[in-house]
């Protein structure tokens, strides 16, 4: 019985966000949430599908033209040229992308290899498709970058894709050109695809202009699939619309699994995306400030933990990935399911003793075991009230 | 209340923009259809530019009837907020003495419901005006799709005797609205035979598409760092506008 089911896991952020609900005071700095209600200018414009009566109907599986055509326009301001009818698809947030992508490419057996630590989920879709998840570690002392020895040395026959988050969820890096180039490269001589969710790259700090895709390369356009989400960029994660795009030959396949798995994305969801790209621009903008604002106040506090934290200055995203200096003996929590694992103990001890919720890091890869992911998505005064609690239980330790 | 302030605010709008292009009588290139009129209005925009043209466009969300006249007077919305419609309604009348205004105007125009042309219409004559597709986009707003054409068979009956229409003769809607117009009638497509500009062939390179075309007894070939046969039909209109320029 539930042969496909038993290896795959429900979320740990998720299993956090359950836990953290028993308590009654509780600051979450877990589940990567923008604390933003979604901009005026897309309810606006969602208000107006409504009252013309064109919600209800599905769309076209590949979704309505005119959001199509606005995404190709987008993608051509930002180098990457695709057709709009063949070539872009609407989804059901990047997930729903991912998920129908793998089903596409793969077959039961195939291994897609994951840089690590990264997004929790991956490695679930992967499973549940069939395929075996091989983590390759990115390397904290080079600023969490690619190893491309590592790389070389993980590809086998059975591989299929190098599937990666740029800019990375959990540890805000942004991937080099270089970098890139190289796993392109890679994906050229033994034929793989490179699957590249950029839902973060909106989240620009420190000057950075625009992140580099590989989705930008022409003679890789048939092996690039590139996936994006209105979710954090616009706050929309409860819309759950995105879209992913490629070469027609590679599309035309993602479609079928698509139209059987959601039919077509939330055709309201369709109409906010729609809002977002002809007037989110500013709003934007003003979120991706607040951002860079609250990455810096995060970093601040945990200048004044560095007996408890090291860390990597995150780029983009928002989150922070720091290492635990603390060792096991010292937290003084004992759960049994996770009695080995110091980013677990430490998460359940810091949940009890100060109400504040993250994430364990081994949630995110082996290579994220001693670590733990705290989101700045929440406000100033929640990261304020969360590291106030913090200090007061680590000031003396 | 609000409601009643934003039909005050169109028609005021509606009226300056018309007096505005009395005042200032640019040319006027209207590009209509369900699908792809971004990409054909882009185009015959860059080609004038490329002119040495002073031009203006309509971005992609002013094609209605505040964002028209909003694009024609070259002035940010006011969205929600009445205070920033106060600027606007200041700035609109100003626009009549605007200095430098446009030669060519070149305005996508948006038919979401019944009755969308004729109020565009009653603002903008269009001197040329393109249909691109009609397709069941926006049909849930119409009583089916003969009233959806309907709109576009509007257009076709207002164009003057000596303005231009330019229809696509791959799609059969289209194609009949030569019946209704009064107007100099171009066809674009796929058919030798028929179309006065014809698109010969498209061919996928690794970066783009490349295009041969002709229009009358002229041919080309261009390469187009795009994807996808919208821009092929683009580079064709926006080769048929440039050749009937001095017409206008």
């Amino acid at each position: 019985m539930f042969e496909r089911t038993k290896n795959i896991n429900l979320s740990v952020i998720k299993q956090i966000e359950l836990r953290a609900a028993k308590y009654p005071d509780v600051i979450s700095l877990a589940q990567g949430v923008p604390n933003f209600d979604t901009p005026e200018c897309i309810k606006r414009r969602v208000e107006l599908a409504l009252k013309r009566g064109v919600v209800a109907k599905y769309s076209l599986s590949p979704g309505i033209s005119e959001l199509r055509e606005l995404i190709e326009t987008k993608l051509a301001q930002e180098n990457m040229f695709y057709d709009w009818e063949k070539e872009i698809l609407i989804t059901v947030g990047s997930i729903e992308g991912i998920t129908a992508t793998i089903l596409a490419l793969t077959n039961p057996g195939d291994e897609i290899i994951i840089p690590e630590p990264t997004y929790t989920s991956y490695r679930e879709v992967i499973v549940l498709a069939g395929c075996t998840p091989v983590f390759v570690p990115l390397d904290e002392e080079k600023g969490w970058a690619f190893d491309l020895e590592k790389f070389k040395s993980a590809i086998t026959s059975k591989t299929k894709a190098i599937f990666y988050c740029n800019p990375n969820n959990p540890t805000g890096t942004i991937y080099s050109k270089e970098q890139l180039m190289g796993l392109a490269q890679l994906a050229e001589q033994h034929n793989l695809y490179l699957i590249s969710d950029e839902v973060y790259k909106d989240f620009l700090f420190d000057d950075k202009q625009k992140i580099f895709s590989l989705a930008e390369v022409p003679e890789l356009r048939k092996r690039v699939i590139r996936l994006f989400s209105f979710s954090k960029s616009y706050a929309m994660t409860g819309w759950r619309v995105g879209y992913l795009h490629s070469d027609e030959s590679v599309v035309k396949e993602i479609l079928k699994v698509h139209d059987c798995l959601v039919t077509c994305a939330p055709v309201i969801s369709q109409y906010a995306a729609m809002g977002a790209l002809e007037m989110g621009d500013k709003d934007l903008i003003e979120m991706n400030d607040e951002y860079h604002k609250r990455r810096d106040l995060i970093c601040r506090h945990l200048d004044e933990l560095s007996h408890v934290f090291s860390y990597v200055r995150p780029e983009s995203a928002y989150f922070v990935f720091p290492k635990i200096l603390l060792d096991l003996d010292k937290i003084k929590y004992s759960d049994s399911e996770h009695r080995n694992s110091l980013s677990w103990q430490f998460t359940l001890w810091i949940l009890k003793e100060t109400q504040v919720a993250l994430v364990p890091g081994v949630a995110f890869g082996p290579n994220g075991e001693n670590h733990i992911r705290m989101s700045f998505g929440r406000s100033e005064k929640d990261i304020n009230e969360a590291f106030g609690r913090l200090k007061k239980l680590f000031i003396h330790k | 209340m609000k409601k009643f302030l934003k039909i005050i605010l169109q028609y005021y709008l509606k009226v300056i923009t018309k007096i505005v292009l009395v005042v200032h009588n640019p040319a006027i290139i209207a590009v209509a259809g369900s699908v792809n009129k971004s990409f054909v209005r882009d185009e015959i925009k860059n080609i004038l530019l490329a002119k040495g043209k002073k031009v203006r466009a309509n971005p992609k969300n002013f094609n209605t009837e505040i964002g028209l006249p909003l694009a024609i007077l070259n002035i940010e919305s006011g969205y929600d907020s009445y205070r920033r419609w106060l600027p606007v309604i200041k700035s609109a009348f100003l626009a009549i003495f605007q200095k430098n205004f446009p030669e060519y105007l070149v305005l996508e125009l948006g038919v979401s419901q019944k009755g969308d042309m004729k109020y565009l219409l009653s603002i903008v004559k269009p001197q040329v005006a393109i249909v691109t597709e009609i397709t069941q986009r926006y049909i849930e707003s119409f009583s089916g799709m003969n009233r959806l054409v309907g709109e576009y068979v509007y257009l076709a009956k207002k164009m003057k005797k000596d303005s231009l229409i330019i229809l696509n003769w791959d799609n059969e809607r289209v194609r009949s609205l030569k019946k209704y117009t009064k107007a100099r009638v171009l066809y674009f497509g796929s058919d030798n035979s028929k179309c006065d500009g014809e698109i010969q062939e498209v061919k996928k390179v690794i970066n783009g598409i490349q295009v041969k075309m002709r229009y009358r007894n002229k041919e080309k070939e261009v390469l187009i760092k795009r994807f996808g046969a919208h821009h092929a039909a683009s580079a064709l209109i926006g080769w048929m506008v440039e050749n009937e320029l001095d017409g206008l």
